[in-house]
């Protein structure tokens, strides 16, 4: 049964089963790499996307679960091609190591910004425990997202 | 085990439609909430069922109802929507807590108040011992209609729940109690707890307890109260030290579950000191 989704504006329609985790059908079916699929249970945050606007790790979402959802990726950030402040804040701190993090860090911290703008260093910690970052790269992503609390 | 592409997947609009859906499809279908537990089972080595019914589009199951005498939450409830629902209500500290803390931020997002509940095989849960310190009732809705269990009648039988039984409410009884609620996972956050333990209490005019309900949760393989913990502290003044020595006395009566994380011992070695915590956090936490 198809299962009809919007995702990052554009009206899409899934032909997989409605069981298939939904960063599946991001990536296979809809050619959406930016969400990583690492774990698979929900732990390392890799594949956070947001659904109706709420962050949620994509691997433990069964696509049928969410009809007609408004999805957004990471994709969406820089849609226009101008990068999101975040991004911006992110390249100039050069935070980026491997990359496979990132998009889930992007998408949680995007949504937490908008709940809580100017969130100190510890409360940006917080909402990042389950983002995990294989290189170990968490101080100078903190300092960024800091800055970019104490700029907005 | 039947492989993804095989499996069923229904979302009702309405609770009879679920609960419908749920009889028809009897031992081979289940309820499927947040998905947090059941979208892991491959991982855990564990069939999954040919057929699901999905809750999330059901609106009845993410109310949150307050009044004078009791409080009564949608089983389609989240962590997040606990935490935004039960903040301002002092009974709730506790709970609210174990919602704002347990796993991580996304799967407060999609993790449900019933799906917790349901998941028997779950030993971690931290809503489990916060809504047994509450003394916390579940509502069960069949084709027949509702029943409603007390929670810890419902941790005894969820494993066997019957077909077509569906979690519908959490309804917790409005009483002065103040609560709270103390976790210890190996990192500082982001994962199972090694133990948690929740409080309850009410004091009389002269500071000492007239009411306890202490519950452990993750040391054992379900959450329980600690009766002879309760029946030690009732009477006297609450005490974090003396409620810690206590609770060392009293420590065999767990028996712990080892697993990867952590070896039995462990967790009923550090049960005592969760106890002064908790203890200490319902002190802490305004009347």
């Amino acid at each position: 049964m198809p299962t009809f989704l919007t995702v990052n504006g554009e009206q899409k329609v899934s032909m997989r089963a409605p069981m298939t985790p939904l960063i599946d059908v991001l990536r296979e079916e809809f050619q959406l790499t930016g969400a990583k699929n690492v774990c698979r249970e929900g732990i390392c945050g890799a594949c956070t996307v947001l659904v109706d606007g709420r962050p949620v790790v994509s691997c433990l979402v069964p696509v049928g679960s969410i009809p007609n959802a408004e999805v957004r990726t990471v994709e969406s950030l820089a849609d226009d091609g101008e990068l999101s402040p975040l991004q911006r804040i992110m390249e100039e701190h050069d935070v980026v190591q491997c990359g496979m993090c990132f998009p889930g860090i992007l998408m949680a911290l995007t949504s937490f910004f908008k709940e809580c703008p100017h969130a100190d260093k510890d409360e940006i910690r917080a909402a990042l425990v389950g983002n995990i970052c294989r290189c170990t790269g968490y101080e100078r992503l903190i300092d960024a997202a800091v800055a970019l609390a104490k700029s907005s | 085990m039947p492989a993804t592409s095989a499996i069923t997947l229904v979302m009702p609009e309405a609770v009879d439609d679920a609960v419908a859906a749920l009889a028809e499809f009897g031992p081979d279908g289940a309820p499927l909430a947040g998905g947090t537990w059941i979208m892991r089972a491959p991982i855990r080595g564990e069939a999954r069922r040919s057929a699901y019914v999905g809750l999330g589009r059901i609106a009845a199951l993410q109310a949150v109802d307050l009044d004078d005498d009791e409080i009564r939450i949608g089983a389609g409830v989240t962590h997040v929507g606990l935490v935004a629902a039960l903040s301002d209500v002092p009974q709730c500290r506790g709970l609210v807590t174990a919602a704002a803390k347990a796993a991580n931020p996304a799967v407060r997002q999609m993790a449900t108040i019933g799906g917790n509940l349901a998941a028997w095989e779950f030993p971690a849960s931290d809503l489990t011992p916060a809504l047994l310190s509450l003394e916390a009732a579940v509502e069960l809705r069949s084709p027949g209609g509702t029943e409603r269990v007390s929670l810890e009648r419902f941790l005894l039988r969820r494993r066997a729940v019957e077909p077509g039984i569906l979690v519908s409410r959490v309804v917790i009884p409005r009483r002065p109690l103040t609560t709270g609620h103390a976790r210890l996972p190996l990192r500082k956050a982001g994962d199972y707890p090694v133990a948690i333990v929740s409080a309850a209490a009410s004091m009389d005019g002269h500071g000492k307890v007239d009411d306890i309900r202490l519950a452990v949760g993750s040391v054992e393989a379900s959450a329980r109260r600690w009766p002879g913990l309760e029946r030690a502290l009732l009477g006297a003044r609450l005490d974090p030290a003396s409620a810690q020595e206590l609770a060392r006395e009293r420590s065999g009566d767990f028996a712990g579950r080892d697993s990867v994380e952590a070896p039995a011992w462990y967790r009923v070695q550090v049960l005592p000191a969760l106890v002064r915590r908790a203890v200490e956090a319902v002190l802490a936490s305004p009347r």
